[in-house]
């Protein structure tokens, strides 16, 4: 893998260089930045996080797992009162909701480090630490004719740094 | 750690800090500062390491008294019956109480955006993840054979048998473990990006090695960041409904049973009021001092602890109000069971205990009506340990009195508390302050992203119409006056 990285230290220079890179498709790129920023998410545009569909789906397995073990356990071990049902769904919404809470925090999770690609076990070509720091960073991965042109183009933007890595 | 920290500019700090709704942290100028000074705290201290001995000593003489408790039996503690609940129930109730704070200012103040939790929300995750570590000891204390705790849990096993599903304890053991399964999810997940701050400056090989593995190999990518502040947003929907519902079956304990006290419908409401009002009174408790001694005051601003003590006195208010509806309800059921028992928990058997409660919860936290007394972090702090203790005698109010004073007078008594709920109650305080004070010097106290996020960042050039990228009016318009004190 072959790209460019660059360095900026101001926040309108970065997106200056993203909207630039939209507009001026040159590979796929990705903005490193130490918190996250609205300007350089709408500016990337990548659309809407799937996060949201795990949290749902690990929510309703949830809902329906803790009613179910209730149920089941019941109707298996039935504890007989006079009067009262062996199983009975107001006491057992607890569970439904706190199973539900679980599986869908839980769900979330897995939905983050999936579409995040988290955990990385390798190091990552064009990250560099300032980018925790305080900088914030370009990694493009331009077509071999087209480094030079990525590289004018972020330096254009106002990046004080730019340097091809492989 | 890896560099030291930015040298504090003296003049700004001595100048007024006038935060406002603009800007938050005048004195803190930009992004590396920030990580320069929160990361400085996690260097050596000879003060950590003397209140860190104190926390281990406390523990120690907790988990002494329990090794007497199971070699010599339950008898050891104050039990007397009828009153087979007493300090571990109580310190239970205690401690899930604290708990509660956390996940509301890092859950539900986030959802309402308000503004204050941003510096203190980390503090607060860990004392509840700490917290609830606390409380879920204490049904194990509380047990005759404390090694038999997992039959609660519903798991096939050779006796071919499972749990009551419709008790409340059965309820309290999925409430909790999903309570403490989900802040430390929350907690773990705010960290990851401050670990690997950790891991790019961290020069000691080992501990670099230990931040990337728990940084998860994160980069600070538009990728990584766009789907984390989605996670971070659901997981704060989540855990906003969770933090009312713990207390709720915390304090189905009591309410399900008809014991006279006990059997109202006031007390989830109630118990979620008191829960948050202790955990605000802790997170005082633990955040002034730690400010003064971490240098953090231009972070944990006056303005972020009057908007704190603001929640803390709407709180007691609440608790006030359900006082006052448990005075009312009693009075006006009818039942003679009821009328008795309050008049025995207020003016009888246990004056003592509710002269301490209505004391601490009630008349105390009026001072909060005051702006001075809300700006003031001694009063704070001495307030915060009035509130601990009004919330402590507030469980202990509900547990030994209903139990000593039920139906039938032959069975009225009374309960004392041995020196081994004393220890035990000492341990719990050291257990919970020994992770602490481990987590303080591990990780950062403050959410160095989300602080970044209310940090000015750095422009090329001002916004055109004299607004800037961010959204920020120029020049900034001070309208809320603060201080550092």
């Amino acid at each position: 893998m072959r790209g460019v990285v660059a360095f900026f230290r101001e926040l309108d220079a970065t997106v200056d260089a993203v909207e630039t890179l939209k507009k001026r498709p040159l590979g796929d790129f990705t903005v490193y930045t130490a918190t996250p920023r609205h300007e350089i998410e709408h500016a990337a545009d990548r659309g809407p996080s799937a996060v949201r569909r795990f949290t749902l789906v690990g929510g309703l397995l949830g809902v329906t797992f803790g009613y179910w073990i209730a149920i089941w356990i019941s109707d298996y071990w039935p504890l007989v009162v006079g009067g009262k049902a062996i199983a009975t769904w107001v006491p057992y919404t607890v569970f439904g909701f706190e199973v539900m809470v679980l599986i869908g925090a839980l769900s979330t999770v897995a939905g983050l480090f999936a579409n995040a690609r988290i955990p990385r076990i390798t190091t990552t070509v064009g990250y560099d630490a300032r980018f925790s720091h305080g900088d914030y960073g370009i990694w493009i991965e331009p077509a071999p004719d087209k480094m030079q042109e990525a590289e004018q183009v972020l330096r254009d933007a106002g990046a004080v740094e730019v340097r091809v890595e492989r | 750690m890896a560099s030291a920290a930015r040298p504090v500019d003296v003049e700004l700090l001595r100048r007024p800090n006038l935060p406002s709704a603009d800007v938050r942290l005048p004195a803190v100028k930009d992004y590396e500062q920030v990580d320069d000074e929160i990361v400085a705290t996690l260097g050596p201290q000879p003060g950590w390491f003397i209140a860190l001995g104190i926390a281990i000593l406390f523990l120690l003489i907790g988990a002494s008294a329990w090794a007497y408790q199971i070699y010599t039996g339950l008898g050891v503690a104050g039990y007397n019956p009828p009153i087979m609940w007493g300090v571990y129930i109580v310190t239970f109730v205690f401690w899930v109480g604290i708990g509660h704070a956390g996940t509301l200012i890092s859950a539900i103040l986030y959802l309402f955006r308000a503004g204050f939790r941003t510096t203190i929300y980390r503090c607060a995750e860990a004392m509840t993840v700490f917290a609830v570590m606390t409380a879920g000891l204490f049904p194990i204390l509380h047990l005759g054979r404390p090694w038999k705790f997992f039959w609660l849990i519903p798991y096939p096993n050779w006796r071919l048998i499972w749990p009551q599903m419709k008790s409340p304890l059965v309820w309290d053991v999925f409430a909790i473990l999903t309570y403490l399964t989900v802040s430390t999810t929350f907690l773990y997940i705010g960290l990851i990006p401050d670990f690997a701050v950790l891991r790019d400056r961290e020069k000691n090989p080992i501990r670099r090695q230990l931040f990337a593995q728990l940084s998860l190999g994160w980069r600070n990518s538009d990728r990584e960041w766009r789907h984390f502040t989605r996670a971070y947003l659901f997981l704060a929907a989540l855990s906003t409904p969770l933090v009312l519902s713990v207390h709720s079956v915390v304090s189905f304990d009591f309410a399900m049973s008809d014991v006279p006290g006990w059997h109202t419908t006031v007390f989830p409401p109630y118990f979620v009021a008191g829960a948050i009002y202790s955990g605000i009174g802790m997170v005082f408790t633990i955040i002034i001092p730690l400010r003064k001694w971490f240098n953090l005051k231009h972070y944990v601003t006056i303005n972020d602890l009057d908007a704190a003590a603001k929640l803390a006195l709407f709180t007691s208010l609440v608790v006030g109000v359900s006082y006052a509806c448990e005075w009312f309800v009693a009075w006006y059921s009818g039942s003679p069971a009821e009328k008795q028992f309050f008049a025995n928990r207020i003016w009888g058997q246990w004056w003592w205990a509710s002269a301490v409660l209505y004391t601490c919860n009630m008349v105390l936290p009026l001072s909060l009506f005051s702006q001075w007394c809300r700006r003031n972090t001694t009063w704070l702090w001495i307030l915060s340990i009035f509130i601990n203790i009004g919330m402590w005698f507030e469980r202990f109010v509900i547990v030994e009195p209903s139990l000593s004073h039920e139906f039938e007078p032959w069975q009225w008594a009374t309960y004392v508390p041995t020196w081994v709920d004393y220890a035990i109650l000492l341990g719990s305080f050291g257990w919970f302050s020994m992770w602490f004070l481990l987590f303080i010097k591990q990780m950062p106290v403050m959410a160095l992203a989300e602080i970044k996020e209310i940090v000015q960042p750095r422009l090329k050039k001002p916004h055109e119409h004299g607004i800037d990228i961010t959204g920020h009016h120029l020049p900034y318009d001070h309208d809320t006056p603060g201080e550092f004190e």
